[in-house]
């Protein structure tokens, strides 16, 4: 049951990073591959109507975080305050950059707005990245499972550990140019015209770019916890995990030479999810490691909820996903193809 | 006072009251509004009149700038949970934390995928899907409502749990839960109350542009729906949801009736004060004046029956700020009150023919929109101190819930900077939903042109200095 509902949470996160990924890394590309202010609308337009529902994701998340692992949400969130409340503002000003920027036809205004959407976007996927990165490698819990943590202490990934380090900085470097290889690869599917030609360009350029960048954090990882290794050599997840994640790269290597734009993108979900997949298996049973005593990390079955709260949660949860996936398969079908600036604006976006 | 300042439940609590009431102001519009949208696509649908929807691209525009500050404020509480109440989160996650991911699961994702198909998709899903998208929002805002209030119903009214292995809450019974006679009550109130804050601002708009003498076939309609739905929606508040809203407290707050009463001593006959102010020092209620045996008939049913007094309870189980919560009720039903009275004469009015001739009850009624937000936040406020001390109300006190690893600092470091960021947002929320009004129903939407290259200004400088 409880390595069930760690699969459950894990998988909402997966969805949540995948979905919301292209709206980090095309707002980080923003300014590179929109010159104009009508090619900037085209951008917005691309991401414009479902962003929110990306963003309940998150909230779809913690809520069942909150419902099935209340005790891990108690104590990370506690403990990354700060770090939390910046990612919360960041959110918040990312939301509000898309809705308003269309809004006045006016070259001022909505450069404005576009400079707070690229801001915001790369400040989210740098904090998300930190914290990927704080989570493989550990944070200072104490003997009640609980910590508090300064921004930054020594640089260094043992001990009393910040928030930044090294290790978590070389892993916000990493979601940075995945995240934008990512929004890339979407605005290639989505646009057409010079937008379409300069995606396309950043597309190739970034996925090449990843790769010494995924096998620098891998051996950093390696290096600053070589037990996950251990535990994923005998983990079949992580093998399924690593399998995807090979088949993912022919996905996108082979879409975009063929400029099979779907087939490019699909592999690049499939590809942070197969990351995903292989990071959450390697870390289970653990939830949060502590880098002070390896006996105050805490497990699933530590943070879990009371049996009976897991049981009805596993009611409500398959009628809800098979909802919200209803809907989405209504409302894509509906948005697929590309944007057209004449069609899709109505005045705004 | 000191020790509220150095107490570090008070720095948490006071940055939840704050964020989630200035998060509550767009929620109840978009409640409201939603209605009225799916309403008037319907009848476009049906009649096939151009006006219907005019007002539906309108109200969607005001509609859509509400739901996205909604949104983007919504998300920290859902949050705070974890960084402010950690303790609270940890003893009870298993049961509140269900009906918040209901939430997102049930509510969220239904509005959040239609709503941009209302705002900017008509183009693309034509006036069928249109309006099933208009529909998909109200009741998902609905929803979200509804489980929103099972959460705060647990708290107020625990019922459905138990206590299980380490000490933390389980769920007994999910239906017992989930159908808490409490939140029942309570949504039917607060959906209500809602809707009172959606046909005030409608009605507003409708008076505001017949005052000006614009629009004048959409202004009669915005005047004629919001009044009548004003109406209505004003009595419902009242009877029987608020009613019912107060025997409840009376039955499983006493404590808290008697606070929000203003009522020290017990007694049967016990008055209702329509003015007077609470001197807890004092233990009495200065220059009160009463409607006698008003109270003991509302909460018990009979003018003889016995209301508890506070003298009756220990003083720790008090709600901790009498004065706030005696204020925060008296003003709601005030206020309230006025708002059927202001409804059933414009509608009378209406009936006569006289209402957009009648120019001061034009601008009563367009100045009247910002006391239906007043009352929603003060009822809520009446909840929320009457549940005071308890976190869970019986169970598990406020003193308790807080995270003891969050400094005082932090929370108000973060307080501060809710206060600066939502300030910021209001001022572009006002001036977005100003220019909106500004432009009207009437006018038609620009598609093709972008954001000029070059200021004209320029242009022509440049113009000129070639010739």
């Amino acid at each position: 049951m409880i390595a069930t509902w760690y699969a459950i949470v894990s998988f909402m996160l997966i969805a949540y990073v995948a979905l919301d990924g292209r709206n980090f890394g095309a707002g980080m590309l923003h300014w590179v591959v929109a010159r104009t202010p009508e090619e900037r609308r085209q951008v917005i337009a691309a991401i414009g109507p479902l962003w929110s529902w990306h963003e309940v994701w998150l909230v779809g998340f913690g809520g069942t975080l909150l419902a099935v692992f209340p005790r891990l949400l108690a104590s990370a969130f506690a403990g990354y305050y700060l770090a939390l409340f910046l990612i919360l503002w960041c959110l918040i000003l990312r939301g509000v950059s898309i809705e308003v920027g269309g809004h006045i036809n006016d070259r001022q205004w909505q450069g404005f707005w576009d400079f707070v959407f690229v801001v915001s976007n790369f400040l989210l996927a740098i904090l998300f990245g930190a914290a990927a990165g704080n989570v493989m490698r550990g944070v200072p819990l104490d003997a009640d499972g609980t910590f508090s943590m300064a921004f930054f202490t020594d640089f260094k990934p043992r001990g009393n550990v910040g928030l930044l380090d090294w290790y978590t900085v070389s892993m916000a470097v990493f979601t940075t140019v995945i995240l934008s290889a990512h929004g890339a690869t979407y605005l290639t599917l989505k646009t057409e015209g010079p937008v379409h030609d300069r995606s396309a360009k950043w597309a190739k350029f970034l996925w090449v770019a990843a790769v010494p960048l995924f096998g620098a954090v891998s051996i950093e990882s390696w290096q600053v916890h070589p037990d996950l290794f251990r535990q994923a050599m005998h983990n079949p997840f992580c093998w399924l995990g690593w399998l995807i994640l090979v088949g993912s790269i022919f996905g996108i290597a082979s879409g975009m030479s063929a400029q099979r734009e779907l087939r490019a993108f699909v592999g690049s979900n499939v590809l942070l999810a197969g990351l995903l997949i292989t990071g959450a298996s390697a870390l289970f049973p653990v939830t949060l490691y502590s880098t002070l005593a390896p006996e105050n990390s805490l497990t699933a079955y530590d943070v879990a909820a009371s049996h009976s709260a897991l049981v009805f949660a596993s009611i409500w949860w398959p009628v809800g996903l098979a909802l919200a996936i209803t809907y989405f398969v209504f409302v894509a079908r509906r948005y697929a193809g590309k944007v057209s600036i004449k069609r899709d604006t109505q005045g705004f976006y | 006072m000191n020790s509220y300042l150095s107490n570090p439940a008070f720095w948490s609590r006071f940055q939840f009251g704050f964020t989630l009431t200035y998060h509550y102001l767009f929620p109840q519009l978009t409640m409201g509004l939603a209605w009225f949208i799916v309403y008037w696509k319907w009848r476009a649908l049906k009649t096939g009149d151009e006006q219907y929807n005019k007002a539906v691209r309108f109200w969607a525009k005001i509609f859509g700038l509400n739901f996205a500050v909604g949104v983007v404020t919504g998300i920290p509480m859902e949050f705070q949970f974890g960084t402010n109440w950690a303790s609270f989160t940890r003893y009870a996650g298993g049961v509140i934390g269900q009906t918040l991911a209901m939430e997102g699961m049930f509510a969220f994702f239904l509005e959040s995928a239609f709503v941009g198909a209302l705002i900017w998709g008509e183009k693309r899903l034509g006036p069928r899907y249109h309006f099933l998208a208009a529909l998909g929002v109200a009741l998902g805002s609905w929803i979200s409502g509804f489980f929103i209030l099972v959460t705060n119903a647990f708290m107020q009214h625990p019922v459905g749990y138990r206590v299980e292995a380490h000490g933390l809450l389980g769920i007994a019974s999910p239906s017992a839960y989930l159908l808490n006679p409490w939140a029942l009550v309570q949504f039917s109130h607060n959906q209500m109350a809602a809707l009172v804050t959606g046909s005030f601002v409608v009605t507003a708009i409708g008076a505001f542009y017949t005052l000006r003498g614009l629009h004048r076939n959409q202004a009669q309609l915005y005047l004629r729906s919001g009044i009548l739905v004003g109406l209505v929606a004003s009595v419902f508040v009242a009877l029987p949801t608020g009613d019912q809203q107060a025997k409840m407290v009376g039955r499983h707050q006493p404590v808290t009736l008697a606070a929000m009463e203003g009522k020290f001593e017990g007694g049967s006959m016990a008055g209702v004060a329509m003015i007077g102010q609470p001197n807890v020092a004092a233990r009495r209620l200065d220059n009160p004046i009463e409607f006698p045996g008003a109270l003991s008939f509302l909460a018990y049913g009979h003018f003889g029956s016995y209301v508890h007094g506070l003298d009756e309870y220990p003083t720790n189980v008090w709600p901790d700020n009498i004065e706030l919560l005696y204020y925060s009720f008296h003003l709601m039903i005030t206020l309230g009150t006025i708002f059927i009275a202001l409804m059933a004469f414009a509608n009378f009015q209406n009936w006569r023919g006289r209402l957009t001739s009648s120019v001061w009850l034009l601008w009563v009624l367009m100045l009247a929109f910002p006391f239906p937000y007043i009352a929603n936040i003060l009822g809520w406020m009446t909840a929320e101190l009457g549940r005071q001390p308890w976190l869970i109300y019986g169970v598990f006190q406020t003193r308790d819930g807080y995270s003891k690893v969050v400094s005082n600092g932090d929370a108000i470091f973060t307080l501060i900077g809710f206060v600066g960021l939502y300030f910021v947002l209001g001022l572009l929320f006002l001036f977005l939903v100003g220019r909106e009004i500004g432009h009207g129903p009437e006018e038609e939407v620009v598609t093709e042109e972008v954001a000029p290259r070059l200021p004209e200004v320029i242009v022509r400088q440049r113009e000129e200095h070639f010739v």
